[in-house]
This record gives C-alpha cells, sequence and structure tokens, in this order.
C-alpha cells in the first residue's frame, strides 16, 4: 500500500511539472502545478505516516525514506514560498526534483520491504534525522532557485526575450531575496540537526557522516558570511547554492 | 431605433479639429445630457480622449438626426466648413463592431493599447450617471466591454512593448520586480531619458538623480522629476547606490566604461545593475555587459524589441477581428 502512494505521489508530480512546462511553453502561468504539487504533498504525508506507524519512529530509517522525506520537505517548503512569493513557477522546477528522489526511493531495494518496526529510540537522533532533512527541503528548494536564477540570467545576458519562460519568471530580485532566506532557513534548521547529532549518542562509524555533515554545515556558514559580509554576485551565489547542494547529499552516503 | 456613431479620430482629423471636440472627463455626462436633448434622439454616450471624439447614439430616423447632431457640432465648435470632412458616420452594425474596435485598441494609435478601455468605461459611466442610455446603449457597451476582454484575454494583441520607454520599463521590473525599492539616475538630459526616467517614476520607481554637462538643465530636469540633480563629475559616487541607470548623453565617447562599474561592484556589494543606453554613440562601453551582475541594453536592442512586439500585434489585428464579428453575430444587439 505505502509503495502505491509513492508512486502515486510521484506520478502528481511528474504530471504537475509537465503541466506546468506546457504551460509555461505557452506563455501562460502554471497555476494548477500548485495544486498537483498540494496532491502529492498528502500522498507524501501518507506514506510517511504508513511507514512511521510500520516502524514506530520517525520514517528516516533507510535511503529510501530519507529521499521521501526529503522530497516532501521540499514540496513544503514550495508550497510555503512559491505563493508567498508569487513564484508559481519554482513549481516547474521543483516537480523533477521530488520526480528524480522518488523514483530512486522506488528502486528496488533502496525501501526496506515491508518497515522493521525499530527499538531502542532516541529522541535527539529523530530531532536530528527530521530537522536535518527539514533542513535539506529549503536548500534544494534554494537550489532550485539558484537556477531559476540562472536560467533568467542567461536569458537577460544574452537578450532573448521572447520565450514563454521569460515572462514567466520572476524578477531577478524576488528571485535572490528567496534565494538567501531559504539559505537562513536550511541552515538554521542544518544548524539544529546537527546539534541534535553531537548530543545523540553515536558510536566511532558515525564519524565519516559528522565530518561530512560539518563539512556541508561549513560550506553554507562561509557562503552565507561571505553574501552578508562581502556581497555576492546573483551567478555566483546561484551557482555555489546548486554545487553546495548537489556536494552535501554525499552526507547521504554515510547514513 | 437604430444606433448609430459620429466621430473623429488621430486618422481622419489633425489636432487642432480634435482639440476643439475635445470634452474633459467631468463634462462628458452633461455633453451627452445636451445632446440628449436634440430631437429625435433618445439615448447618447459621449466618448473623448486625447485620438478621439466620438457620438453613440440610439435614435429614430438614423439620417436625420445624424445631420441635426453634425449641425449642432459644427455650430458648437465654430468649425463650419471645416469639420465635416474629417467626420466619420456609422450606422447599426457597423457602429457596433466600431464600438468593439475601439474597446479592443484595435483603433488607437498605439495598436492594443489598454488605456482605451477604461476611458470608454468612463465615459459610459458618465453617460449612465447622466440617465442618457437606456436599453440599447447599455446593452451595447456592456457587451463591447465583454468583447472587448475577450479579445485581449485570447490574442496577443496586448503583448510586449511597443515603444523604447516601456521595453526599458518592463526589464527593469523584470531584473527588480517592484521599482519601488529602486533608484534611477539619469546621464544627460535629454528628451529619451526625460520620457523612459518618467516611464519608471510612473511605474514607482524611488528617487531619480540627474546628472548633465550644464548643471542648471540637471536642475530643471531634476525639479521636473522631484529628484535630485548631481554635477557631472561627481556622478560615479552616485553609481554605488542607484539600480537602473539611463544614459542619453551626445557625447562622441563613451562616458560610462567598465573601470567605473568594477570601482563600485563591491560598495554595491554586487547588486544587478541596470544600464539603459538611448544614446547614439553609445555613451555606454560594451564591455560594461560583460560584468556578471550588469544588465547593458542599448537603443538598437530596444527598438528591435520594440519593433518586434508592433510586429507581432499587427498579426493579430485579422483574429481579433474575426472574434468580434464572431461575437456580435452571436447577440442580436437592438438597434443594429
Amino acid at each position: 500500500m505505502d509503495r502505491w502512494l509513492l508512486i502515486t505521489a510521484t506520478l502528481l508530480a511528474a504530471i504537475g511539472g509537465a503541466w506546468g512546462m506546457i504551460s509555461v511553453h505557452r506563455g501562460r502561468r502554471s497555476r494548477l502545478t500548485t495544486l498537483w504539487m498540494l496532491l502529492a504533498l498528502l500522498c507524501q504525508l501518507a506514506f510517511l505516516g504508513m511507514r512511521g506507524e510500520a516502524r514506530a519512529a520517525c520514517p528516516l530509517a533507510d535511503r529510501g525514506e530519507i529521499l521521501v522525506f526529503l522530497s516532501w520537505s521540499l514540496t513544503l517548503f514550495y508550497l510555503l514560498v512559491g505563493p508567498a512569493y508569487r513564484i508559481s513557477l519554482l513549481g516547474v522546477f521543483t516537480a523533477p526534483v521530488v520526480v528524480v528522489f522518488q523514483t530512486i526511493a522506488l528502486l528496488p531495494g533502496v525501501l526496506d520491504v515491508p518497515p522493521v518496526k525499530l527499538t531502542g529510540g532516541n529522541p535527539m537522533h529523530e530531532t536530528h534525522a527530521a530537522t536535518s532533512v527539514l533542513a535539506y527541503g529549503a536548500l534544494a528548494l534554494a537550489a532550485v532557485a539558484g537556477v531559476m536564477f540562472l536560467v533568467l540570467d542567461r536569458q537577460l545576458k544574452e537578450q532573448h526575450l521572447k520565450s514563454g519562460l521569460f515572462r514567466n519568471l520572476p524578477p531577478v530580485r524576488e528571485l535572490l531575496v528567496s534565494l538567501e532566506r531559504l539559505l537562513w532557513l536550511g541552515g538554521g534548521l542544518l544548524t539544529i540537526g546537527i546539534l541534535a547529532g553531537f548530543l545523540m549518542p553515536h558510536d566511532t562509524a558515525a564519524l565519516g557522516h559528522l565530518l561530512a555533515a560539518l563539512a556541508v554545515w561549513t560550506g553554507y556558514a562561509v557562503l552565507l558570511g561571505v553574501k552578508t559580509v562581502r556581497g555576492l554576485t546573483g551567478r555566483r551565489l546561484s551557482l555555489l547554492t546548486v554545487a553546495l547542494f548537489v556536494l552535501s547529499l554525499g552526507v547521504f552516503a554515510f547514513v | 431605433m437604430e444606433l448609430l456613431c459620429l466621430g473623429l479620430n488621430h486618422k481622419t482629423a489633425p489636432v487642432e479639429v480634435r482639440e476643439r471636440f475635445a470634452v474633459g472627463q467631468a463634462k462628458l455626462g452633461d455633453a451627452a445630457s445636451e445632446l440628449r436633448s436634440l430631437t429625435g434622439v433618445a439615448e447618447v454616450v459621449v466618448v473623448s480622449t486625447c485620438n478621439r471624439t466620438e457620438y453613440y447614439l440610439a435614435a429614430n430616423a438614423a439620417g436625420e438626426v445624424l445631420e441635426r447632431l453634425e449641425i449642432h457640432l459644427v455650430e458648437k465648435t465654430e468649425l463650419h466648413g471645416i469639420a465635416t470632412p474629417h467626420f466619420y458616420r456609422m450606422e447599426k452594425f457597423a457602429a457596433a463592431r466600431h464600438l468593439c474596435r475601439v474597446v479592443s485598441g484595435l483603433d488607437s494609435m498605439m495598436l492594443g493599447e489598454t488605456e482605451i478601455f477604461g476611458q470608454v468605461k468612463q465615459s459610459y459611466h458618465a453617460a449612465h450617471e447622466a440617465g442618457t442610455t437606456a436599453g440599447v446603449l447599455n446593452r451595447l457597451f456592456q457587451r463591447a466591454f465583454g468583447i472587448g476582454k475577450k479579445v485581449r484575454t485570447d490574442t496577443a494583441i496586448q503583448e510586449g512593448s511597443t515603444s523604447v520607454g516601456n521595453v526599458a520599463v518592463d526589464l527593469a521590473e523584470k531584473i527588480f520586480g517592484h521599482l519601488k525599492d529602486s533608484e534611477v539616475m539619469i546621464l544627460g538630459a535629454g528628451e529619451m531619458s526625460r520620457i523612459t526616467a518618467q516611464s519608471l517614476v510612473s511605474r514607482g520607481a524611488r528617487s531619480i538623480f540627474v546628472s548633465n554637462r550644464s548643471y542648471d538643465r540637471a536642475e530643471e530636469l531634476a525639479a521636473e522629476m522631484g529628484g535630485c540633480a548631481v554635477r557631472f563629475d561627481d556622478w560615479q559616487r552616485v553609481l554605488q547606490r542607484v539600480d537602473i541607470v539611463i544614459s542619453s548623453t551626445g557625447s562622441p565617447h563613451a562616458i560610462v566604461r567598465r573601470a567605473d562599474v568594477e570601482q563600485v561592484r563591491r560598495a554595491r556589494k554586487f547588486r544587478p545593475l541596470f544600464f539603459i543606453d538611448i544614446a547614439v554613440p553609445r555613451d555606454i562601453d560594451p564591455a560594461v555587459g560583460e560584468i556578471e551582475e550588469v544588465y547593458l541594453y542599448d537603443i538598437d536592442t530596444l527598438e528591435q524589441l520594440a519593433t518586434a512586439a508592433r510586429e507581432k500585434r499587427l498579426k493579430q489585428i485579422e483574429e481579433c477581428e474575426r472574434i468580434i464579428d464572431a461575437e456580435l453575430a452571436k447577440l442580436n444587439l437592438p438597434g443594429t
């Protein structure tokens, strides 16, 4: 049953993305993308609820669950940020990322079947896992906003201003503001997650994960510090945000 | 009861004739009431903009009423023998079709412009409040507004900007969003700079700095715009804070060089900077556009974008007229 919910969520996100892309190609705004993504979010929630029930803990025990939790977090932040900043097009860029993450989760062997009930859970461990994955959702969305900026920047620089995509992309300044806010939000949540990670009981096997997480945190802290103190061009900020997010996914290799 | 239209516009009459027929917005209702008192006239709406004055009437004995109206207008404007050749006269379906074309912006000087829709609406409301409309004109105008909206929604008749100034403003909004947080500097107080800056101010640009070789002229333009004058050897200092630079100095060589912008990048914290170069020869060294956070557009590019938008609109006329005819055919309006 949980697998079918995940398949449905993936299909809904795919429909939302495709619908949005067709609308943008025709030069229209893709308002319905938000609805498709909302439905995908509900399916993700139901999936995570069932897995959590089976695990009797936060459903972050295998790589598949982490990817779905990450997709849920990304979708949630999109639904919170997109309408607030009137960046409906964010959904068109978010949906493919969700589809990719969830498709990987659906590959054989990525999700535990059936999920094993966890014993001896620790609240700090669950706080660490949940806030870290939420942070990744915000940071993933920042990377999506970064990609949108890079597309718009290229079109403005090369003076290709007639496409439907150009007409629908939000202004440069709004994209950069939302990107920076998402970085601060993601960075804050990541800090809580890492602090909780220090406070939970761990053995030497977790050292690689800890070092990788610290490296990621340092990377984001330096990026935000440089942006705040010295300033950064939109292009560099976007490129670094995308690069850092891709590199930061390496942390899950140590889970 | 028949529908009639008598009017003159930018295509049929020069400004010295049009201005004699112009009716201020506050007096549209009175003008309609005055014409309503003519024998045979049952309903009236007077539409008056800078490019046209039109009289829409519902009346019996159309020919006689048109003649009476024309005589009345000629006497009132004292343009005996001058005004008549500039009038166009339409009856029944042709009058209804003309109103739909006007509302859709197809008859405007700037094809597809949106302002006319609101102006006709104001004219209709003024007549309605003055009590000079009833069954024929109420139905006609309400349907015409519906058709006008459909034309604008279903076609690309109002897409894109058709003037250099508007293209520049649209680009500024694409970069900065709401312009209320944006500051503008004008280099060279020429007419094109003034028009472009005015467009930016009308869309909310926060403050304007004007720098010109003649400081007096800079002060004059700054006062007109509600901005500040800056001495010409001091514009680099202002570059640190502004978001948009409009340049049109008439200088034979580049005024803004890459080094000028490089110098202020750190102080600006690498914020986006939009240069609009409307001077020939160009005022801004093209190398400035290679700086990451700089978007540089010259007059040729802006003109190409405006021309492309105008051509796109021209291609839409046939489709717009097809919609108008199809919608009018469905309605069977009284008086047509």
